[in-house]
Order: C-alpha cells, then structure tokens, then sequence
C-alpha cells in the first residue's frame, strides 16, 4: 500500500541492470592469465601464437608442447606432446572431462587416443566409439600442439631460408591475416612450395558450442580445396557458410603474402 | 433468503479459535530468487576467463542479459502458476505485481540481449551496426533453434505491447487475457536456443543439467496447479448456480451449491476465479471473493456490476454450472497478529469484509467493521451485518456521503475519536485504489504500523 513510483523504480532498475553489467565486464581482465581457450577464442589464440617461438626449442632437442584448451560437451581436453627431434615421442592428456560416466568414458579413450597420437604422428586418428566428444576434443587440442610444434619448426625453417638466399624449390609457411566470424576468428597457413600450395591449415577456427562440430566438419575439407586449387576460388562448405568465408578471406590474404 | 448465511454453526465456531499469526514467506522467496540469480551469473563469470576488445564486450554484455533472462522467464511463469504457497501465504496480489514487474524487466532483458548479441556479432563479422537487421536475419537462418527463438521473442514482444496501461485498457480482458496465454508457447520456443547455442550451456553439461529442472519444474508446477488441481476440485464438488439476489441496486449475490464445498479449505476473506458455463460466460473466468464464511452446502459471492462480465451475472439462470479455481488469497485471519481488529471496507469491497467480519477469532468488542458507501441504499448485505454485529457484540460503523454530496471525513482525529486505541489494531482493508490510499494514509498518521495494515489489491 505504500506509494509507488513507477518512474523512480524504472530509473532504478535500469540503472541497477546497466551498472552491475558494466562493472562485471570490467572486472573480467582483457587477457586470460592462464591462456586457456575458452568463449572469446581471439584473444587467447594470439597468446598461443605468441608463445610458439618460444616453444622452438622443443622442435630441435626434446621438449613438451601444450595444445589449445579444447571444450567439449562433458568438460575441457587438453593434450601435451612430447617432441623429439620433430617427432612426437608420447601424447598425453593433461585436461580430460570428469565426473559421472565420464571417468569411465576418459579412462577408457585417453589411452588409447594417446597411442593413435604418437602412432599417426598427426591429428588424423579415429575416435574412439562411445566417446566421440572426448575424441573431438582431443583431436582439436592435438591438432593445435601440433601446429605449435610445426610453427617453431617452421620458423627456424623460415629464418634459415632468409639466410641462405634459397634456392626457388624452397617452401616457405606463410600465415594469412586473421578473419573474423560471427563464430570467432579463423586463420589460415599455408605452405607454399614452387609457387603451389602444398598445404592448407587453420590455425585459428570457431570454437565451442556447436562451433566445435561444424569446425571439425569444415576446415578438413577447406584445407583439401586450397591445396587442390591453389587458390582461394573453393566451394564453400555447406552449413559451415561463415567458416568457409573467414577461411577464404584468410587464404586469400595468405596467398597475396606469399606472392608478394 | 438473504440472511441465511450468516450465524451458521461453522461460523460461530470459527470465531473461538485460537489466533495462530503466520509470517508471509514473502522474504524467504526473494532471498532465493537473489541467490538463483546471483548462481547465474556465477556461471558466466566461470565460464568466461577473458574478454579482449570491445566486440568481446558486447558480446559478454549480451550473453549476461541472456541468460538472466533465461532464469527469470521461468520464474515469471512461476509466479502465476498459481501455486498455495504464493497464492495463500504471500497473497494473489503481491505475486500479481511481482509477476508484471518481472515480466516488464525480463521483456527489457530479452531485448537487450538480442540487440547486444547480433551487434556483437556483426562486429565480429566486420560490420558495423548499421548491418544489425541483416545479422539478425543471417543468424536466424543459420544458427540452430534461433527461427524458433524470434518466433518466440515476436511473441513476448505482442504480449508486452498489450499489457502497456493504454493499450490494456483499450482492449477487452478476454483478449488481453488469451494473449497472454501465448506466454506458454513463447517460453517453449525460446527455451531450445538456449541450450543449443548457448555457451554456457554446451560448456558445463550441469548448468544444462540445471536449466532443464529449473524450466521442468515449473512446467510441472504449471501443469499440477492450473490444470489438474482444478479438474480435481470441480469433479469433486460440482458446483452450480442456486439463486441471484439483487442485494441493492447494481450489487448481486450469486448463491453457489456444491458437494462438500467445506472440504475446499477455503477461508473467510478469500477468493475464486469463477467461470460461469452459460453463454457468452465460459470463455473467461474472474476472480470474486466470498462474501460469507464457506457452508458445507453452499457458498456466496457478492458482485457490483460494472464490467461486462459482472453486469451479465444478474442473467444467470440456477442450475448453471460452475466452473471454480482456487481458493486464493492471503486476506485471512492469519494475517493479523493477537489483538483487535479494525475491518475498513470501501463499496463493493464489502465482500471479504462480510466474511471475516463473521468469522474473525476475537471476543465481543475486539473487532471493529467501518463501511464506506455513497448513499444508505449502497449499503449492501447491511441486514446481515447488524445481526451479525448483535451476535457477537462487535461493532459495526458505517460512513456515507452527506445528502449534498459531500464525502465523508476518514481523518487521524475522526479515527482516533471513534477508536482510542486504534494504534492496537490490526486492519483489513478492501476497496477502490483511492480509498484505500487516503485511509491507509490516515490509519498511518493514527500511528497503526504499516505491517498490520492488510490490502489486497488489484492495481497494477
């Protein structure tokens, strides 16, 4: 029965609403200080980028590498490789979901995955049945570990290749700028051989919620039409529309570096 | 006819009883409601280690006005889910409010978060706001369960447009009120994106764990307490029409016969919604109190005609059958605390009045009726009020309007003069929004504690 102010409490409302947003968007720090992947990927696959020159010394002498923060459904999966000689010498997952039936699902993947990992010595490994997700998972996180480990490799590759004038056959590995997404960036390399693309990767590709599955769908496919085309003139992968068109944008940005 | 009701045995018993006050769970209910939404940003202050640029924070912006609105969307259907605990011991009214002033907020939200997100994302795509429409269209097409999500949001924004006070008034209840049915398939299609393209969700499989008992529970909630509960009610006491009495000119009261109507617990000061199964009649059901304590055979509301619905009352034919829901309401004796109390009933607001005027505990002189009218012909149920007020040595006062028209003084001295120790009252207090306020003002200045001051009102 006390007098209300519909005004007042509307004022009051959206002040309250508006501050409290504000306030805990600046509270969040404009980096992660783990450099784990997570919702906002941008930010945190710079990081990644940054940390790989670091991570050269791993490919000449031993060393480990640390795969992006892949998420799944059933939690994080994260793999670190040990590399030797450019070789990876074991796999390991250093994040894997937890709790309920997915210890069970962990305890009987990961292992095995680990084994695929240092088997195939690249990220085309199959899943394992019953844990598809974890695969998924694993997969991608490999599949980054495994680039940092090229890019240090590539870039002492690079360096020599300035120094010693080369010869045409060089290959050379060349980033293109980063495309965004309204799913989250994409960044492609390729490594041009001969003036041919010899080979195409993402770098960078949406990730999280269904991000996940049209990325795994996708960027495969896109990196077989660069190589095969030698161009950024290939199809788009249908349901993957705005991947497909980050990936482009960033080949294409590659390409005019390499030719340039 | 007219006088049957009153001084039956159930009554007078109910008049010895012990005062037993009950607190209201009001704050209980809202320190829940904090904490759950506190737990919701919780969750998106776990899941989010970083934001980079000012896209990343608009984004943010949006996910945090999506998903409060996600958590307060179920509440809002909660609130009219009509479940006893709020209908009875916070009060059909309050909920009312909290349902309509969380149902504003949350439409507020919801628009907040479509606009930050598809700004968010067209930024992310390299456009600037100005693409705003063309992201929409783009991420309707493309992302999952998002046709279903604008389908819904096109609906919380048709039934906001109706509940907007000029627009509501303009149109017809019934309308109003089926729009706002649409609320159901609303939240039903806007549910799904949630999971599937929120974050959040797709990242802690126990906030998608959680969402789903969340908006489960209310649906049970709703599907318990509006559907089944009333079949329930209706098989069992088959209530029909008996008699219309035109109690004075304009105010009818409609007799109701039943089965055991004493097993529905209902409480002098409480109400149904009604829904009358005659012609033109079945389509809406409208909430009229009691007007006198419940009898095993029969119950009785008492109706100023003013809306159409109310005015098509005095047509009733007996043996009309009746479709009831409830009882609602937290008017009743629990509400005061021991002492004496005061009833103020302004015109038609009599009803409730009339009911616990009869059946309040209290011995002769504790309770006290003041009733506010226009003219003595207004004085509606005034017959069974005095012998009501002979029965139980109570004292009953009545204010009308002077033959030139003149209002009568509901002042701190006249209160005071009439009532010594008003301060030790507890009041129940049913009328016009207008009255209510001048005499709550009064009953304030008086020196009557605002928490012993009992007002039901509809009054958004």
């Amino acid at each position: 029965m006390r007098k209300s102010h519909p005004i007042r409490r509307v004022v009051l409302a959206t002040a309250a609403t508006v501050s409290g947003v504000v306030l805990l968007l600046s509270l969040k720090p404009a980096s992660d200080p783990n450099g784990e992947a997570a919702a906002g990927a941008a930010p945190q696959q710079t990081a990644a980028a940054q940390e790989s020159p670091q991570g050269g010394a791993a490919a000449t002498g031993t060393g480990t590498v640390d795969g992006n923060v892949a998420q799944t459904q059933y939690g994080n999966v994260q793999v670190r490789l040990t590399v030797a000689n450019g070789k990876i010498t074991k796999a390991d997952a250093v994040q894997a979901p937890k709790g309920g039936t997915s210890d069970q699902k962990t305890a009987l993947s990961v292992p095995k995955l680990n084994q695929e990992a240092v088997a195939a010595q690249s990220a085309q490994i199959d899943s394992v049945s019953g844990a598809t997700y974890t695969s998924t998972g694993y997969k991608q996180s490999l599949q980054s570990a495994i680039d940092k480990m090229k890019a240090s490799a590539g870039s002492s590759q690079g360096s020599g290749s300035s120094q010693g004038s080369g010869g045409a056959a060089q290959a050379k590995t060349v980033t293109g700028s980063v495309a965004q997404t309204q799913y989250g960036a994409v960044q492609v390399r390729i490594t041009v051989a001969d003036g041919k693309i010899t080979k195409a990767e993402a770098v960078q590709a949406p990730k999280g919620g269904t991000s996940d599955q049209k990325t795994a769908l996708s960027v495969p496919k896109l990196n077989q039409e660069a190589v095969a085309a030698g161009s950024a003139n290939i199809d788009s992968v249908s349901g993957a529309t705005y991947t497909s068109n980050g990936y482009k944008e960033s080949l294409q940005a590659a390409l005019d570096q390499a030719g340039g | 006819m007219t006088t049957t009701l009153a001084g039956g045995r159930a009554a007078r018993r109910q008049t010895m009883r012990r005062i037993r006050p009950r607190r209201s769970p009001a704050t209980v209910l809202l320190l829940v409601v904090w904490a759950g939404a506190v737990g919701v940003l919780w969750l998106w202050w776990h899941n989010t280690p970083s934001i980079a640029d000012q896209n990343g924070k608009i984004l943010n912006a949006g996910r945090i006005t999506g998903l409060l609105a996600g958590y307060l969307m179920a509440l809002v259907v909660l609130q009219m889910a009509r479940v006893p605990a709020l209908e009875r011991r916070v009060g059909s009214d309050r909920v009312a409010r909290w349902h309509a002033m969380s149902g504003r907020y949350t439409l507020c939200l919801v628009l907040a978060h479509i606009f930050l997100i598809m700004w968010g994302y067209a930024l992310q795509a390299g456009k600037s706001l100005g693409d705003i429409v063309q992201q929409t269209i783009d991420s309707i097409n493309q992302l999952p369960d998002m046709g279903k999500a604008a389908i819904g949001a096109g609906l919380f924004v048709l039934i906001g447009l109706t509940s907007i006070g000029p627009v509501r008034r303009r149109i017809p209840y019934d309308t109003w009120y089926h729009v706002h049915l649409l609320t159901y398939a609303a939240v039903f299609l806007t549910f799904w994106h949630q999971i599937t393209t929120g974050n959040d969700f797709a990242v802690e499989p126990a906030a998608k764990t959680f969402w789903y008992v969340l908006y489960g529970s209310v649906t049970a909630l709703v599907v318990w307490y509006r559907i089944l509960v009333p079949i329930r009610l209706n098989m069992r006491h088959r209530m029909r029409v008996e008699a219309v009495i035109e109690e004075t000119p304009g105010i009818v009261s409609v007799l109701i016969g039943g089965r055991k109507l004493h097993r529905m617990g209902a409480q002098a000061g409480q109400f149904f919604r009604w829904r009358f199964l005659a012609p033109g009649m079945r389509f809406s059901s409208h909430p009229y109190s009691l007007s006198a304590a419940p009898r095993p055979d029969m119950l009785r509301i008492t109706v100023k005609a003013i809306g159409d619905h109310s005015a098509r009352l005095r047509e009733l034919t007996p043996g009309t059958r009746v479709w009831a829901e409830g009882p609602y309401g937290a008017m009743t004796a629990q509400r005061r605390s021991r002492g004496k109390v005061l009833l103020v009933a302004g015109g038609v607001g009599i009803t409730p009045m009339r009911a616990l005027f009869e059946t309040l505990p209290g011995a002769a002189g504790d309770i006290t009726l003041l009733y506010r009218a226009n003219t003595t012909q207004d004085l509606a149920l005034w017959d069974e009020l005095a012998a009501i007020a002979d029965d139980r040595g109570a004292r009953l006062m009545y204010a009308v309007n002077s033959p030139d028209g003149e209002r009568p003084d509901i002042s701190v001295e006249r209160l005071r003069q009439k009532l010594p120790d008003i301060e030790k009252h507890d009041v129940f207090m049913c009328g016009p929004a207008g009255f209510a306020q001048t005499v709550f003002e009064a009953l304030r200045g008086a020196g009557v504690p605002a928490r012993r001051i009992h007002h039901e009102s509809f009054e958004m």
